[in-house]
């Protein structure tokens, strides 16, 4: 009982001062507003102009002889229609005093033209103005709203690419005093595309930055693509330990590039390293992955299987979620007619996920040709093996080349290789649309 | 049957589990902090001390520890999950064997008050359910094996022997014994392959944890071992790397960067989507798509025009100080986020905006008492996606630190001290991969242990994502 009575008395308390400052606090903020309104109201002439439209009101009322009679302008009358008349009688009046320039007339004209300017707008207008006024405020409230995010993607997004533009015809810019030595249309994007290495392949080799990143996409994606799914297909189809199976297959997702690179860096070791010792179980001699002298497709192999385990969990997740989502009534008829589970696979699961498998094909061979971090953590910074004629290098490899050697000139050829990138990758973005119009199952 | 399910043992498992959950966490808590005081007492080792094949450093105590959080805290979890959505008729004697085991772990944890509360509860449990305790269940366990005894013994004269069948019976029942073994066959291979291809996926995790607590010595064996026994275990590793490399700075480095870019990044994407989803104004869709197109072009188009952008706002001085600016102001704004966010939004039914119009509440009032909470879940996803974005964060970050011109080893962030770092042992011949795999599993392993705990949130981001995490 006592201890109810004091909570009781604590809550009234409280509500009593919660009360009490609400007032206060709603008065202050009434003061507050009703000064700020005078201020504005001293501000803006506010008095004056009321008196100012109610004198242009008493002139047209007058005008229009209907001075002293109690009615409400904007209701009584019809003023579109009024308007109107006095338009006409304008043009007539206009007419009649160019013919004989008489003062009376000209003064007769001078006040209709007055009484037009003052006449009040009809309704339409109002609304429209209104209407208007309410677009202009939402516009206001919006860029109230937009302008956090607008300001930074001004700044960061939309300047980059205007620069871009700006940095692709000039020849030789510093940017540190902004000099140039001249202009060119295409220059930059002759300079990156024929210059060896980038393209074309250097000397002695096949291979070119395009060549081993459109490689590399070209290779881990539809591996880790039919991986991914054969794993998706069979996590959907068990039904114990189907959570700690799907938790181990998603962990790769959120990991470190950098971290993550070392550790295959690591396992790939010639000498001390896991995939050479499991390779001896089975009886086959250590290969030389990544380090002196190795060969381009053990490298490629190292980059493919890093790529591929990379990807995998991404993968897994969007397909377990196709998987899940198709009609539980296809595989209801196969079971009826005792239809084979590879069979079921291939005419069901994949036929009716294609879309989705089109979707992420193309996203992941677009990611692909960015790859960098994986690719300087396994080599080193500049994509070259020790002793080996061709370089592991990849396009973004050669725009970080550029940026970081501050040569007169090199940050035009960066935006260049980098418009390169855009347009491949708008390549492969371009085909997604078109494919995706189609959608096309069977 | 007619003491069972009587209300009073329920009461009585209730209270006696929150006390279980109290003393786990407890426990818990306890294991971490002695691990953590063992780590800070470990001595900070030279590079000489650990080259040397001499050099002891003892780590039972650290293993051990670290083992029993490993196993307590996700007991922990499931078992408070339990405590709360269990209902009366899921309360069986099978729940009541599992508190049992559970306090055998327990038991085996050191924790002897959870395990005394776990069996008084096994007991409360059995009450509940069947109506007898401890005595009545073993004798009941020791009848069910008897029977199962003497059916075995006695399967020659039992009605479903083959002997008395008829020959369809028998043929029929041969039928069914291959199609089972059939069936069973291929959820073996099923589970076989699954788990290989798990064991693929989970490789490179314990070959990492593996690597770090190994020796120098070890990793430079041309046959390395698959495991390490709990007393050599090489903590020492975690705490040169901290200590010495300088990673706890890079550590607090990307935090500072990480948490600041991410409050950023959720209040500018929060208004612009708000913008978007709500607000009906001219050019919305307009400037909408314009926005979505940016998507498309690689993030390397930005960085050329924006290195020199971030130099002439002043951000990189050569106190350098400033350059935390650099890397957090650009990544502030994500229009992948204000997308996914306004998705989310436009769910959200308009009539409850008209109403709150009606009843004269602002915008922003709307937005952070209405929206904000509906949208809840998807602005946390947001949260976590944007913290591991700016962990992983490496290519912007590498620049800046280069582009100051003195002492900017202090102004990294953790990828860029992984990729930047010298491992080398003291002759600078040998790289030492025990330093820099424990380096490396100092960075992963706070993502996995977020990815477990929020898996839900991170996952959910997924579906409409074509980025990594």
């Amino acid at each position: 009982m006592m201890f109810k009575k004091i909570t009781r008395n604590i809550k009234s308390f409280f509500s009593k001062v919660n009360w009490s400052t609400r007032n206060v606090y709603l008065t202050v903020k009434r003061a507050i507003g009703g000064v700020f309104r005078k201020f504005w109201s001293i501000v803006t002439q506010e008095e004056k102009r009321i008196e100012r439209n109610r004198m242009k009101l008493d002139f047209v009322l007058k005008y229009l002889n209907l001075d002293g009679k109690d009615i409400d302008i904007q209701l009584d009358l019809d003023i579109a229609e009024i308007r109107k008349d006095l338009v006409e009688k304008k043009k007539a009046l206009s007419v009649t005093y160019k013919k004989d320039k008489n003062q009376s007339v000209l003064n007769e004209l001078n006040t209709v033209s007055r009484v037009i300017k003052y006449l009040p707008d009809d309704n339409r207008t109002i609304n429209r103005k209104g209407d208007r006024k309410v677009e202009t405020n939402k516009f206001i409230k919006a860029m109230i709203y937009l302008s956090p995010a607008l300001i930074l993607l001004a700044v960061f997004t939309f300047w980059p690419i205007i620069n871009t533009l700006r940095l692709l015809i000039y020849v030789g810019y510093t940017e540190s005093d902004g000099s140039i030595q001249g202009y060119t249309i295409f220059g930059n994007f002759i300079k990156v595309i024929s210059q060896r290495g980038f393209i074309r392949p250097s000397a002695g080799t096949f291979s070119s930055a395009l060549i081993n990143t459109l490689l590399m996409a070209f290779i881990s994606v539809p591996i880790s693509i039919v991986v991914a799914l054969l794993i998706a297909a069979g996590l959907n189809s068990i039904k114990g330990l189907k959570g700690f199976f799907q938790t181990i297959f998603f962990l790769p997702y959120v990991t470190n590039t950098i971290a993550i690179a070392l550790v295959f860096k690591f396992m790939f070791n010639e000498n001390f390293g896991l995939i050479n010792t499991m390779l001896g179980w089975i009886g086959i001699d250590k290969v030389n992955w990544l380090s002196t002298n190795a060969n381009y497709w053990a490298v490629m192999g190292v980059m493919v299987i890093y790529s591929v385990w990379d990807s995998l969990a991404f993968k897994i997740m969007v397909f377990l979620s196709a998987i899940q989502g198709i009609d539980k009534q296809y595989y209801q008829a196969a079971d009826i007619d005792a239809t084979p589970k590879s069979k079921v696979f291939r005419k069901i699961t994949v036929p009716l996920i294609s879309p989705m498998i089109f979707y992420i094909m193309v996203t992941s061979i677009i990611g692909a040709l960015k790859v960098y971090s994986s690719v300087i953590t396994l080599i080193n910074e500049a994509g070259e093996i020790r002793g080996a004629t061709y370089k592991m290098k990849t396009i973004v490899m050669y725009i970080y080349e550029y940026l970081n050697t501050r040569a007169p000139g090199n940050l035009s050829l960066a935006a260049a290789s980098s418009v390169v990138l855009f347009g491949i990758i708008l390549l492969f973005t371009l085909v997604q649309m078109q494919a995706s119009k189609k959608r096309v199952h069977y | 049957m007619g003491a069972i399910m009587e209300k009073k043992y329920l009461n009585r498992w209730k209270l006696t589990d929150k006390f279980v959950l109290a003393a786990d966490a407890i426990a818990v808590i306890l294991y971490l902090a002695f691990f953590i005081k063992a780590f800070i007492d470990i001595p900070i080792p030279t590079k000489e001390e650990l080259v040397d094949v001499n050099f002891i450093f003892n780590g039972f105590q650290m293993s051990i520890l670290a083992i029993f959080a490993m196993i307590a805290t996700p007991l922990l979890v499931i078992d408070s999950k339990t405590h709360f959505n269990k209902v009366e008729y899921e309360i069986d004697a099978w729940y009541g064997g599992n508190t049992f085991v559970k306090g055998l772990i327990s038991l085996l944890l050191l924790n002897p008050v959870s395990a005394i509360l776990r069996f008084y509860n096994t007991h409360n449990v059995l009450k509940f359910a069947t109506g007898h305790s401890y005595i009545e269940a073993i004798k009941n366990m020791g009848r069910w094996f008897k029977q199962k005894l003497e059916a075995f013994k006695n399967r020659k004269n039992s009605p479903d022997h083959e002997g008395e069948a008829t020959d369809e019976e028998v043929r029929l029942r041969k039928k069914i014994r291959t199609q089972t073994i059939g069936i069973a066959g291929k959820s073996i291979l099923l589970y076989g392959l699954i788990g290989i291809a798990a064991a693929f996926v989970f490789l490179p995790f314990y070959w990492m944890i593996l690597t770090a607590l190994k020796t120098f010595e070890e990793t430079q064996s041309t046959n390395p071992s698959f495991f390490v026994a709990l007393k050599d275990m090489q903590w020492v590793n975690f705490k040169y790397v901290l200590n010495e490399m300088d990673f706890g700075l890079y550590i607090y480095n990307t935090l500072l960067v990480g948490v600041i870019s991410t409050l950023g990044t959720v209040v500018t994407t929060v208004f612009a989507a708000f913008a978007f989803s709500r607000i009906d104004f001219k050019g919305r869709d307009t400037l909408f798509s314009i926005l979505l197109m940016t998507m498309m072009i690689p993030g390397e188009l930005y960085i050329i025009t924006n290195f020199v952008t971030v130099a002439q706002f002043g951000w990189i001085s050569s106190a350098g100080n400033k350059v935390f600016l650099a890397m957090i102001i650009p990544f502030m704004t994500s229009v992948f986020y204000i997308f996914f966010l306004r998705q989310t939004f436009k769910q959200i039914p308009n009539s409850l905006y008209q109403a709150a119009q009606v009843d004269g509440c602002s915008d922003f009032k709307y937005l952070v008492r209405v929206m904000l909470p509906i949208a809840g879940p998807t602005v946390f996803t947001i949260t976590i996606l944007s913290v591991i974005g700016s962990w992983n964060a490496f290519i912007w970050p590498r620049l800046m630190a280069s582009m100051l011109p003195n002492n900017n080893e202090s102004f990294y962030l953790i990828s860029v001290a992984l990729n930047k770092a010298s491992f080398m042992d003291p002759e600078g011949m040998r790289l030492m991969y025990n330093l820099q795999i424990a380096a490396s599993a100092l960075v992963t392993i706070p993502l996995l242990i977020v990815f477990l705990a929020l898996r839900k949130y991170i996952i959910r981001g997924v579906g409409r994502s074509g980025i990594k995490g």
